[in-house]
């Protein structure tokens, strides 16, 4: 009894801390962490580990959208990953001897990804539940057999070998500022190629992204899709067009996977059919789910988690780490399980799905407390 | 004062069953017309039709004169019609503020990447639309005032709930407001107050088509009444003309055994 009360108190400290401080405090700790690699604190794998976090963050931001906010389960998103990533390999590695510029590829590999996400939706989002999760499901594996069974557009399952680093400002003017006498360490930056640099390129997408996502969670568009999710029912009687919506769901969380899968090819430097198996699309669900459904800096957290995990279990595992490697996905699974069994909201759960699993939201019983004191006050003061 | 709803001889059927036969009512601008009838005599079954949840056999639904027979919900919606359910459907893990901003939907214009970027012009529609939603809240005084607007609509009151949901269909300003059962679950105090209300709503300019089965509530409020059963309209007329028709009484509590014997 004493100890809750005292855990309570405790938690309604952290309640009262305004969100946009855990917000700056999260960027300033991700914009210093590859800092600790140049001052040799942290080995340069972790760096990848990071910037292959930060990709899976990315796909768990947009498998939300329509997982979290609009309801729909979709087992096949890693396909969406897979178009952008192939768009941006072959458009810009040796096969067809084609180099278009990064930028063009970064919104190229989103729109042609969000036109596979318009033609899978356009059918079959009259589809709900289980059976929408089995025509996803398909439409992934039909996406990875597409790829092996064409080896002479993208090399069957050799993969596409080569692909260049990202020059942000273009080939023509990247060559001219090389041949200046510019200072070296900005000279790096012209050229992507080093993990650090990765890791700044795909945190500031990924913190776009979430900035995005997050204002468009609270617009109008957002509460349509929440209401779809609750009662589609209610929501078309309230005048939602829910094909409308939906696709437009789909459909966006297409078009961030397609430019993850841009950044990831560019990463990646090789990227194969073995990328974009089934299991990936499972992982990014679990990461959704493992973070908190609808809640953006959840989806974050999960993706984080499952992808540093792994590396810290295999680092502190020394001798038996093949053995590790065996156990992967048991202990995803059971992660998941025991999150669904004791924590069905997630790591750090959205408002609305909290409710869902508790009735209230803390920071509202905290504010509501709060707007009590203050209105008791009010009174006391109106009859002294 | 012209009729802003017109059913035409609209029949609807579920295999062999006509739950809705051949229905034909008007109801005027600025009236409350009430629709009775015992469980199963198709009332709730004419509103899914005339919302648009269900696609009409046959006949046609005139609204101002422009048919809305067999559009989709969210069409007839934005011609005009919005409506409450019987069986509470609120967004009920969504605070009871997006339950009412939802109920707008069709107000706003923001598109996707104007919201995404958030837009002057979206933060502009956004202010004035949550000034809009805490007026129509405010119509129900010390109900949803202060705190309660953040909080889930699931934690609300039974009686709070049906208010919110009245709200919500509000919300879009209809010239049309279909009240499935809105006291229903209510204790005598709460239903007066929805009474009052529906008065007010009246005074306010809506009209309103209603099922209910409190007659305190439908002799309170209602400018008209049609009795239905089975599927047909066997009444209609004030309030002491339906509940004194023999066939309506007859529709609740069956034949008198004289008749029976007769």
């Amino acid at each position: 009894m004493v100890a809750a009360r005292a855990l309570n108190s405790v938690r309604a400290i952290f309640y009262k801390v305004p969100r946009s401080a855990y917000v700056i405090g999260t960027l300033l700790i991700a914009v210093a962490f590859p800092m600790l690699n140049a001052v040799g604190v942290v080995e340069t794998a972790w760096i990848r580990v990071g910037v292959l976090s930060l990709l899976y963050a990315m796909l768990a931001l947009g498998l939300n959208i329509v997982m979290g906010e609009t309801g729909l389960l979709n087992l096949g998103y890693i396909a969406f990953f897979a178009f952008g990533a192939y768009t941006t390999a072959l458009l810009s590695s040796p096969k067809f001897d084609l180099h278009w510029p990064f930028i063009v590829l970064l919104v190229l590999s989103a729109l042609i990804a969000m036109a596979a996400g318009f033609f899978v939706g356009l059918p079959t989002l009259r589809l709900r539940g289980d059976y929408l999760a089995i025509v996803t499901l398909a439409f992934g594996e039909i996406v990875r057999l597409t790829i092996i069974n064409l080896p002479s557009v993208t090399n069957g399952p050799n993969g596409i070998p080569s692909i260049n680093a990202p020059r942000p400002l273009g080939m023509k003017l990247t060559d001219t500022l090389l041949a200046t006498n510019l200072p070296e360490s900005l000279k790096n930056w012209l050229v992507i190629d080093k993990p650090v640099e990765y890791y700044y390129l795909v945190l500031a997408c990924v913190a776009i992204t979430a900035l995005l996502l997050t204002n468009l969670k609270n617009s109008r568009i957002g509460r349509a899709w929440n209401a779809l999710r609750e009662d589609e029912l209610a929501a078309v009687s309230a005048g939602i067009t829910a094909s409308r919506a939906k696709l437009l769901s789909v459909v966006l969380s297409a078009g961030i996977a397609g430019f993850a899968g841009c950044l990831f090819a560019y990463y990646s430097n090789v990227i194969s059919p073995e990328s974009f198996v089934f299991m990936q699309s499972v992982i990014v669900v679990c990461m959704v789910v493992l973070g908190g459904m609808g809640s953006i800096p959840g989806v974050i957290l999960g993706a984080i988690v499952l992808q540093a995990l792994p590396q810290i279990i295999r680092e502190s595992a020394g001798a038996a780490r093949s053995e590790f490697e065996v156990y992967r996905m048991l202990i995803f699974g059971i992660i998941v399980v025991v999150m669904v069994i004791f924590r069905p909201e997630g790591l750090l759960p959205d408002k609305e799905w909290r409710r869902e699993a508790h009735e209230a939201d803390p920071r509202e019983i905290e504010s509501t407390r709060q707007s009590l004191f203050t209105l008791e006050e009010g009174e006391k003061d109106l009859e002294v | 004062m012209g009729a802003i709803l017109e059913l035409q001889g609209v029949s609807m059927s579920f295999g062999g069953l006509r739950a809705v036969d051949s229905l034909s009512f008007d109801v005027n601008e600025n009236e409350i017309v009430s629709i009775i009838g015992p469980n199963g005599s198709g009332k709730t079954t004419t509103f899914n039709v005339i919302s648009g949840l269900y696609e009409p056999d046959s006949g046609d639904i005139l609204l101002n004169g422009e048919s809305v027979a067999g559009l989709r919900p969210d069409r007839v919606h934005d011609k005009g019609i919005s409506r409450t359910f019987q069986s509470l459907r609120l967004f009920s893990s969504m605070s009871v503020l997006d339950n009412v901003l939802v109920g707008m939907h069709s107000k706003g214009r923001a598109r996707l990447l104007p919201s995404m970027l958030r837009l002057p012009s979206v933060r502009r529609e956004e202010a004035v639309l949550r000034a809009r939603a805490q007026e129509i809240l405010a119509m129900f005084p010390g109900r949803f005032s202060g705190p309660r607007q953040s909080q889930a609509a699931g934690s609300l009151s039974y009686a709070n709930r049906r208010r919110l949901e009245i709200a919500r269909a509000l919300a879009s300003e209809p010239l049309l407001l279909l009240l499935d059962e809105p006291v229903a679950g209510m204790n005598p105090a709460e239903s007066h107050e929805v009474m009052e209300q529906i008065h007010d709503l009246k005074n306010a300019g809506y009209t309103i088509l209603m099922i209910e089965h409190d007659m305190h509530v439908v002799e309170g409020v209602s400018d008209r009444v049609i009795a239905m059963d089975h599927g047909v309209k066997i009444a209609e007329g004030s309030y002491e003309q339906v509940a004194n028709d023999p066939r309506v009484v007859e529709a609740y509590l069956g034949k008198r055994s004289t008749d029976a014997a007769s």
